[in-house]
């Protein structure tokens, strides 16, 4: 094959240009909710630094030849999970968290970086020679590849990262081909965890649905009682975790609930933000205007509330710019990943998409106020280095994925 | 690995029909937020982060009729605490330096409970520049302290008029309550005499200060740059009918004595001196009263929260004797013809009613004169019960002279429906009329109604309404506003007050009983009273009024437990129709233009 010169043959503005506007617009929402900030008000300058390393970072994965993601999959993977038992004993809490390594007045998150080590792992693991995806064994691996840090991040407790992994996982084995029988086995145990905090007739109910659904799978005896009996420990383990939790993070999966039950707790940070970007109408209050920004109503809104600074001084104009960027972001990762030159490659990209989606969702979701509060930062836009830096070198993966979609190794 | 399955279209559907239904739910949400229910959220933000800081408006002051202060405002430092903030291992610190014996903050802090722990509650008003820069200085260690400037009452203009002026003080909860849409917990309301009559003029309008806060509810800066504040509107100013040399001289007066004074002017009812002493120092109320001062001021055996003026029940001794003159020569029972002889008293029944002279045969002229007992306990039974009664009422006795501070008694007016109540039908006799006809037994009257009646004499039946407000500057149109006298005849004829003001002439100008006060420039006529008194001596009592052909001034003085009123009440009496009647030349030329520009409207109009 020929291989073409052309500028944006190698390099996929459409991915690139997105991603800088949405920086762009983070920087600027982070020095409005930070420049008159008692404790914040370097953040800035410190953000500004993160996009230059992140930056530099993307340039070097985008260089890198590309089996180096395959071959280094294990390894990454393998030390994420290091971090982040080492995080466990030696990390520095932050914001009732266990999830930072404090380094020279930065923090380091070995969260983010399992995010990359768990999406290649997955991909490598998946698409080595004659793995069976509808094999029991196999997806149970899978499973567990993606379970390890999901188990380490609860126990920091991050919910929110979790939820995340949990995403991917599912994603990835979805998109590498398992059968409807096989994502039945490794969905239904969530959706009973999720009944099951909702009360017991809930998980009772939950328990019946995946009795009938068994049923309608008409598998044997054996898997049938392999697949019910993880449903309910699991529904069980999960209670005995809820029961567990920091008062902090019940306090959080109940009004997850009921939103409405606890106005003045994390229920206020929602509705203060819900406040301030309807509030912002269509053109906004004007940059560095927003009083519900400049008056600081929501604690650290430079982090997970970032984009309710968009919609309050950006108004509805701004708001759009931002998702729509994401939007194309999204619309184009699922392109390439139909012409990417191998199964590895495509599973990557897969997780790429899952994991910004998943945040995008979840956090822009949060500050409509149309999904529960959970701490996630938005991806590029939310302070924050190891976020910015391992979104960067994934999409730095991406790209580097699609200047080589051509090449035969 | 399952080829035909990885990434299969339908995967690849089912993650597009994802992506894009998120994404629109998310323009759909923020159309919803932004554009439909923007006004709804732009309110709640507004709420949110602006809060509004009042300040008191000054309360108008009172001038008195030539426009001289009698009440002022002046700047003041109030000291507060907002309890949900504040630490109360503060509070010795605070007492001492305020001066405040132990125990006085929490005391404060009770009376308070009712209120919201989050209003700030006044501790102290006007404290020093001392207590000021100390606060400043270790503002940061006393959370829930601070303090504004307001202005208090300044009194420092020579009258004292504690019980005309009144108080204001920061609005009982009881009150509140009935008035929650013209109040805030917090806000100053007159509580009575004239500050409480006169409230809604004097109040003014709060002031309105956005500001800026945080959610922690600090302070970040002014809202809109400070162009929706509102600035506080002044209260309206009073021009009082008061005048303040009668005034003066009034309270010099009374300074060791109790009882009270009430001079009005008797073509319009304006009252130009009031006093009900002993008197209590409105000062102790412009600062946080404390309960220490409360009780004090109730236990004291002199009891100066009374107003005697207005509230008390005086017999008003020989001053009544005029009524029933008035009721027989008006009603023809008798003429200036008809005498009685005078032995020293009157035998009715087993009873023998005395009479301080042997006055021989008497005319109801000299015998008001000479205040003859016998002749009114006589003129009395001529009369009848009923007749007495009812020319009593006409004079204003037995019901309030809807004095515009209100707190007064009707006095007690006996009549036969009052002695068949109180002692049932038929079980009471004639005898009981004979003391009243020299204004004894039950008979009980206020020295407001004694000034009205006086005034009604002067000016041939003819009055106003008494009353203390004579012209007010709206502040709002900044026009001069006149009160309109509520004007009142009672319908007797000027034949009848003649004789009567004659006989009050010769009281004082000829062998009668206040020949002490006699004076060719000021002119009085009037009547000495001594008033029994169940506890002590007799009171003193004396009514009359100046000048004789054209009177300007009725005045009532009742001093308690000094004897004849001759001796004690009538010089005082004159005293203040001096001061009123002979401005010094050495006043203000202003006030004299003003006096004479009044006093010769006045003759005009008549």
């Amino acid at each position: 094959m020929q291989i073409s010169y052309k500028l944006q043959d190698r390099f996929d503005f459409a991915i690139f240009i997105p991603t800088i506007i949405l920086i762009i617009f983070g920087l600027l929402a982070i020095f409005s909710s930070t420049y008159s900030h008692p404790t914040a008000h370097g953040n800035f300058q410190k953000q500004v630094f993160f996009v230059v390393v992140s930056i530099i970072a993307f340039l070097i994965t985008f260089s890198l030849p590309q089996r180096t993601f395959n071959v280094f999959a294990i390894g990454i993977y393998f030390a994420s999970l290091f971090f982040l038992v080492a995080v466990l004993i030696a990390g520095k809490t932050i914001f009732g968290a266990k999830a930072w390594f404090g380094i020279g007045g930065f923090g380091f998150q070995p969260s983010e970086f399992a995010k990359l080590g768990t999406i290649l792992m997955l991909a490598s693991w998946l698409t080595y020679k004659n793995r069976d995806i509808n094999n029991l064994k196999d997806i149970g691996v899978a499973f567990m590849i993606g379970f390890a840090p999901i188990m380490l991040i609860m126990l920091e407790p991050d919910t929110g990262t979790s939820i995340v992994f949990s995403i991917i996982t599912v994603a990835i084995i979805f998109w590498s081909g398992i059968s409807l029988f096989g994502m039945f086995v490794v969905i239904s145990p969530l959706i009973v965890v999720l009944a099951s905090m909702l009360g017991t007739i809930a998980f009772i109910i939950a328990l019946l649905l995946v009795v009938a659904a068994l049923f309608f799978f008409k598998k044997d005896i054996f898997n049938c009682v392999v697949v019910f009996v993880i449903n309910l420990s699991s529904g069980f383990f999960f209670d005995y975790i809820y029961k567990v939790l920091k008062p902090h993070q019940q306090k959080r999966i109940l009004t997850f609930l009921d939103p409405t039950s606890d106005p003045l707790g994390s229920g206020y940070n929602a509705l203060q933000a819900k406040v301030a970007i309807g509030s912002g109408g269509i053109l906004g209050k004007g940059y560095l205007h927003g009083n519900q920004t400049q008056l600081r109503f929501i604690p650290a809104q430079w982090t997970d509330f970032i984009y309710c600074v968009i919609g309050e001084e950006f108004g509805f104009i701004g708001s759009i710019i931002v998702i729509t960027c994401f939007f194309i972001i999204f619309i184009r990762l699922l392109k390439l990943s139909s012409n990417a030159k191998d199964q590895f490659s495509v599973l990557v990209i897969i997780g790429v998409l899952t994991l910004l989606f998943s945040h995008f969702a979840i956090n822009v979701g949060m500050n409509l106020g149309i999904t529960p509060v959970i701490g996630l930062p938005l991806p590029f836009l939310s302070y924050g280095g190891s976020s910015l830096l391992v979104n960067m070198i994934l999409i730095g993966i991406v790209l580097n994925i699609y200047k080589n979609r051509k090449l035969h190794t | 690995m399952n080829d035909s399955l990885f990434g299969s279209p339908i995967r690849r559907r089912i993650v597009y029909f994802i992506v894009i239904s998120f994404f629109s739910l998310c323009v759909l949400q923020l159309f919803n937020m932004q554009i439909i229910q923007q006004p709804r959220y732009s309110e709640k933000s507004a709420e949110n982060s602006v809060k509004p800081i009042y300040q008191m408006a000054p309360r108008g002051v009172f001038y008195d009729r030539f426009h001289r202060i009698l009440v002022g405002n002046k700047p003041s430092f109030t000291l507060r605490i907002t309890p949900s903030e504040y630490d109360k291992k503060l509070t010795p610190y605070i007492e001492a330096i305020l001066g405040a014996s132990p125990g006085y903050i929490d005391k404060i802090l009770k009376q308070n409970e009712l209120y919201s722990k989050f209003l700030p509650r006044r501790i102290a008003k006007d404290v020093s520049y001392k207590v000021i820069a100390w606060y400043e200085e270790n503002m940061s260690k006393l959370p829930g302290v601070d303090y504004v400037m307001e202005t208090r009452r300044d009194y420092s203009f020579g009258v004292m008029g504690s019980h005309m002026f009144g108080y204001s003080k920061e609005i009982p909860m009881d009150i509140f309550q009935q008035r929650k849409d013209e109040y805030s917990i917090g806000d100053e309301i007159g509580f009575n005499g004239i500050e409480k009559s006169y409230e809604d003029m004097l109040r003014g309008n709060k002031g309105t200060r956005y500001v800026l806060v945080d959610a922690k509810q600090k302070t970040i800066g002014p809202y809109k740059n400070g162009t929706e504040d509102q600035n506080t509107v002044k209260g309206d100013d009073l021009t009082l009918t008061i005048d303040k040399d009668a005034q003066q001289v009034a309270e010099e007066a009374f300074k060791d004595k109790r009882g009270a004074v009430v001079a009005l002017d008797p073509a319009n009812g304006e009252i130009l001196a009031f006093l009900s002493a002993p008197q209590y120092d409105l000062n102790d109320f412009a600062k946080v009263t404390s309960t220490e001062i409360w009780n004090q001021l109730n236990n004291d055996e002199e009891r100066p929260m009374f107003n005697r003026a207005t509230m008390s029940y005086y017999s008003p001794g020989s001053t009544f004797k005029m009524v029933s003159a008035i009721a027989a020569l008006e009603d023809g029972i008798i003429d200036t013809t008809f005498k009685v002889n005078c032995n020293g008293g009157f035998q009715f029944g087993d009873h023998y009613f005395k009479c301080l002279g042997h006055h021989g045969p008497i005319n109801v002229i000299h015998a008001i004169e000479h205040s003859c007992n016998t002749f009114f306990y006589q003129l009395i039974l001529k009369n009848g019960l009923d007749r007495w009664s009812l020319y009593a009422n006409k004079f204003g006795f037995g019901k309030k002279s809807g004095l515009d501070i209100g707190e007064e008694t009707a006095g007690i007016l006996p009549s036969t429906q009052y002695y068949d109540k109180v002692y049932g039908k038929g079980k009471w006799t004639k005898g009981f009329l004979v003391s009243l006809g020299i204004g004894q037994g039950e008979l009980n009257v206020t020295p407001m109604q004694l000034a009205e009646y006086i005034g009604l004499i002067a000016n041939y039946g003819k009055t106003a309404k008494p009353h203390f407000l004579k012209d007010y500057q709206d502040i709002k149109t900044s026009k001069l506003v006149n009160v309109k006298p509520q004007y009142y005849d009672i319908g007797i004829s000027r034949n009848t007050f003649d004789i009567v003001r004659k006989a009050l002439y010769l009281v004082v100008n000829a062998s009668g009983t206040a020949g002490n006060i006699r004076s060719q420039e000021l002119q009085i006529a009037g009547k000495t009273g001594t008033a029994q008194n169940t506890q002590g001596k007799e009171h003193s009592v004396f009514i009359g009024f100046a000048p004789y052909n054209n009177p300007k001034i009725a005045i009532a003085v009742i001093v308690e437990n000094a004897g004849h009123g001759n001796v004690i009440a009538a010089p005082i009496a004159r005293d203040i129709i001096k001061a009123y009647l002979q401005k010094d030349k050495k006043n203000d030329p202003k006030i004299l233009a003003g006096f004479n520009s009044t006093l010769s409207g006045k003759l005009n109009a008549n």
